[in-house]
């Protein structure tokens, strides 16, 4: 019960949007999409739901390509939200229910369940154009989710939401997820990743950069972080073998190494000179793997 | 079939339940209402009573020939002489004059003009009865003075076994297409109702195939159900919400029939069928149904290009643009030829096949092989359009890129 992207491709008029992507998404799992605005994040999800036609390359779901027969075991959020401005909520979900082959009666009991779970249930019979940004989102959230597809996609799921709202919705797709669903979503924003994420895989320019679990991501990565706390003067672990970079903000030092065999000289030299509040090994942040192999910031 | 059942019954009840549909459905009902209704309506508003008796002064041989020329002419007053008194409801007619005839009218209120036509038309008679019996004519003089010309009716419907001078006179006026009143009337409902849908149900599906892009809701259905399935369901829901307010239509002409007398008005302009009326009923509806079928596919087509709800009116003009043309087509050649090398043409085009089409088929010399032939244009226009709207609309629904050449030439690089 895999999704498998094979040298997927696709190009614009002469213009490469995704570059030769492959990757497995297993079952059950959540997988993240990492990318900045024209990564070819929304593309690669509009070809896996054959929306658009990949150049090159194959995607196969449980080993058989994806057309409509399978429609009704997959859930999609676009990135791009849009309604039937002038439907009711219930007459809305009720619609996209039916393309999703379930019955009037199941989508009536799963759509109290969802509004109330999104503290949304006076919302049922209001015409969408009624309802704030938010709570259009969350109604087109519902509207994905609601047939209790095996894999769902979610394309910046969070973007425009308060706070309170991305908890709610996180703690929803979370939930979704401990089911049994497989969820692929993209985003921007590098703590959702880590928050939700067992896989990812970072896309720039459409080229995939880095794909896998993340914590083999993080441990392939080698380099670590060292926070270092205390009232001495550590400059001279700048020449210290292995240490990339180095920052000081006040007591606190905060260096880069190329591999964790590095850290222990390190610890032996400051306790010669000696009390630490903090000598602490980090994993590498997705962040900091994101900047090394982009170039760049987000 | 059930992801096509959830499109086609959610436009066809919204579509249905919409307050346009109702109010436009209910002012073309009230309105057929008012038209059964008219005679009424106009006596509502007319203030002149009808008079129950007209007294006439004059002497005895005036009111004899009065008398007897007003008894064939049904009227719904009595004649009577004066009695010196003219009560409610009465008119005094005075002759004042017997050489040139001369009379007075005199009423206390209007006389409604079909009694003063009546009325009229007796005191015309009686002096022309006068004036013969002044100048001493023979009977013989009298009868010819009194002949109506001989007039043949060559029409159709009408069995041309009548007499010679009616074969006599359709050889000579041959080039006269033969027009039934009652297919004439097929005709135009035919042309007025599918032109009236085109232009209406057109723009409402355009509305709908570009509203559903422009909220961008367009890129979820398509990912539940296959594109074409998705417009074809559209496309067979307005059809269906077309054809319902037709249904409505005929349903409140049909009551108002029963409900009021038309027997009078059928009769007068002579609406009865001929040998051709049925092949005609037939090829309209066809037509009719067919017509509806490939405008609105082109709509549908056409509102899938724009990604802006301004350009919509821009985009659906061929629609207009064509069915108007074809419309006038039709409605200009009833009273020429049917034969004529404009209406031969057009009728093969096949945007204007559904509008010239059931004017052939009204005349018998078309024969059945240019219908079908038109039959079968429109189904594979249609199975054209359908697919090229299909791919069209396949490719355009992520575009939001604005103007249909750009959207075109995209289409055809991808």
């Amino acid at each position: 019960m895999t999704l498998e992207l094979n040298g997927l491709s696709k190009s614009f008029n002469g213009q490469v949007a995704v570059d030769d992507i492959n990757l497995k998404v297993p079952a059950g799992s959540m997988y993240g999409f990492l990318g900045g605005n024209g990564a070819g994040k929304t593309t690669t999800f509009r070809m896996i739901l054959g929306l658009l036609q990949p150049s090159a390359g194959s995607i196969t779901y449980n080993d058989k390509k994806i057309n409509y027969d399978v429609t009704n075991e997959i859930g999609y959020l676009p990135e791009e939200r849009g309604l039937h401005p002038k439907l009711k909520v219930d007459e809305q979900i009720r619609y996209l229910g039916q393309l999703k082959g379930m019955s009037k009666r199941d989508i009536d009991t799963k759509l109290t369940e969802w509004l109330e779970r999104f503290e949304v249930p006076e919302n049922r019979s209001k015409r969408i154009e009624k309802l704030s940004k938010g709570n259009q989102q969350k109604i087109q959230l519902i509207a994905s989710i609601i047939h209790d597809p095996k894999l769902i996609i979610l394309d910046e799921p969070f973007s425009g939401l308060d706070p309170v709202n991305v908890e709610i919705l996180k703690t929803a797709v979370k939930e979704l997820n401990r089911r049994g669903a497989t969820i692929i979503f993209s985003t921007h924003r590098m703590e959702h990743v880590e928050e939700l994420c067992e896989s990812l895989c970072i896309l720039n320019k459409g080229k995939q950069v880095v794909s896998g679990n993340i914590d083999q991501i993080k441990s392939d990565f080698g380099q670590k972080e060292i926070i270092i706390e205390g009232d001495h003067d550590v400059e001279f672990l700048r020449n210290m073998p292995g240490v990339l970079d180095m920052k000081q903000i006040r007591r606190k030092s905060i260096l880069k190494i190329e591999d964790e065999k590095y850290a222990e000289p390190i610890f032996n030299e400051i306790v010669k000179l000696g009390y630490f509040k903090r000598f602490q090994v980090n994993e590498p942040s997705i962040n900091d793997i994101f900047i090394s192999k982009v170039g760049h910031e987000l | 079939m059930s992801k096509f059942l959830a499109t086609f019954s959610q436009t066809y009840l919204s579509k249905v339940r919409a307050k346009s549909f109702m109010i436009s459905t209910a002012i073309i009902v009230l309105l057929i209402f008012v038209g059964a209704n008219f005679d009424k309506i106009i006596n509502i508003f007319d203030s002149s009573e009808e008079i129950t008796t007209l007294k006439v002064e004059s002497d005895d041989a005036f009111y004899a020939q009065f008398e007897a020329v007003m008894e064939p002419i049904e009227t719904d007053f009595d004649v009577a002489q004066n009695d010196g008194e003219i009560g409610d409801a009465e008119a005094l007619l005075r002759v004042d004059g017997t050489e040139p005839l001369a009379v007075t009218l005199e009423a206390d209120q209007e006389i409604p003009g079909d009694q003063m036509t009546d009325i009229e038309m007796a005191l015309g008679q009686v002096q022309r009865m006068m004036t013969i019996q002044s100048l001493n004519l023979t009977q013989a003089e009298a009868e010819r003075l009194n002949a109506s010309p001989d007039i043949t009716y060559d029409i159709a419907g009408q069995d041309a076994e009548d007499g010679e001078a009616s074969e006599e006179a359709s050889e000579a006026g041959g080039e006269m297409p033969d027009i039934n009143p009652l297919n004439t009337v097929i005709f135009y409902v035919t042309v007025i109702v599918m032109f009236f849908i085109i232009i209406n149900y057109a723009s409402q599906i355009g509305t709908e195939v570009a509203m559903e892009k422009t909220s961008r809701v367009i890129e979820m259905i398509v990912s539940s159900v296959a594109p074409v399935t998705h417009l074809l369901a559209k496309i067979s829901a307005m059809i269906s919400v077309s054809l319902t307010q037709l249904a409505i239509f005929i349903a409140a002409i049909l009551i108002a029939i029963q409900l009021f007398d038309f027997s009078e008005i059928i009769s007068d302009f002579g609406l009865e069928a001929n040998d051709q009326t049925l092949t005609m009923i037939i090829y309209s509806v066809i037509f009719l149904i067919l017509g509806l079928i490939l405008y609105l596919s082109i709509a549908a087509m056409l509102g899938s290009f724009i990604s802006r709800m301004e350009d919509l009116q821009q985009a659906l003009l061929p629609v207009t643009m064509f069915s108007l043309i074809g419309f006038y087509i039709a409605i200009f050649n009833i009273w020429g030829s049917a034969d004529s090398l404009l209406v031969r043409i057009s009728s093969y085009f096949p945007l204007f096949t559904p509008f010239v089409m059931p004017l052939r088929s009204m005349h018998e010399e078309t024969g059945q092989a240019p219908l079908l032939i038109g039959v079968a244009i429109l189904i594979v226009s249609i199975i054209l359009a359908i697919l090229l709207a299909a791919s069209i609309y396949r490719n355009s629904v992520l575009s939001t890129s604005n103007g249909i050449f750009k959207n075109l030439k995209r289409i055809r690089k991808e």
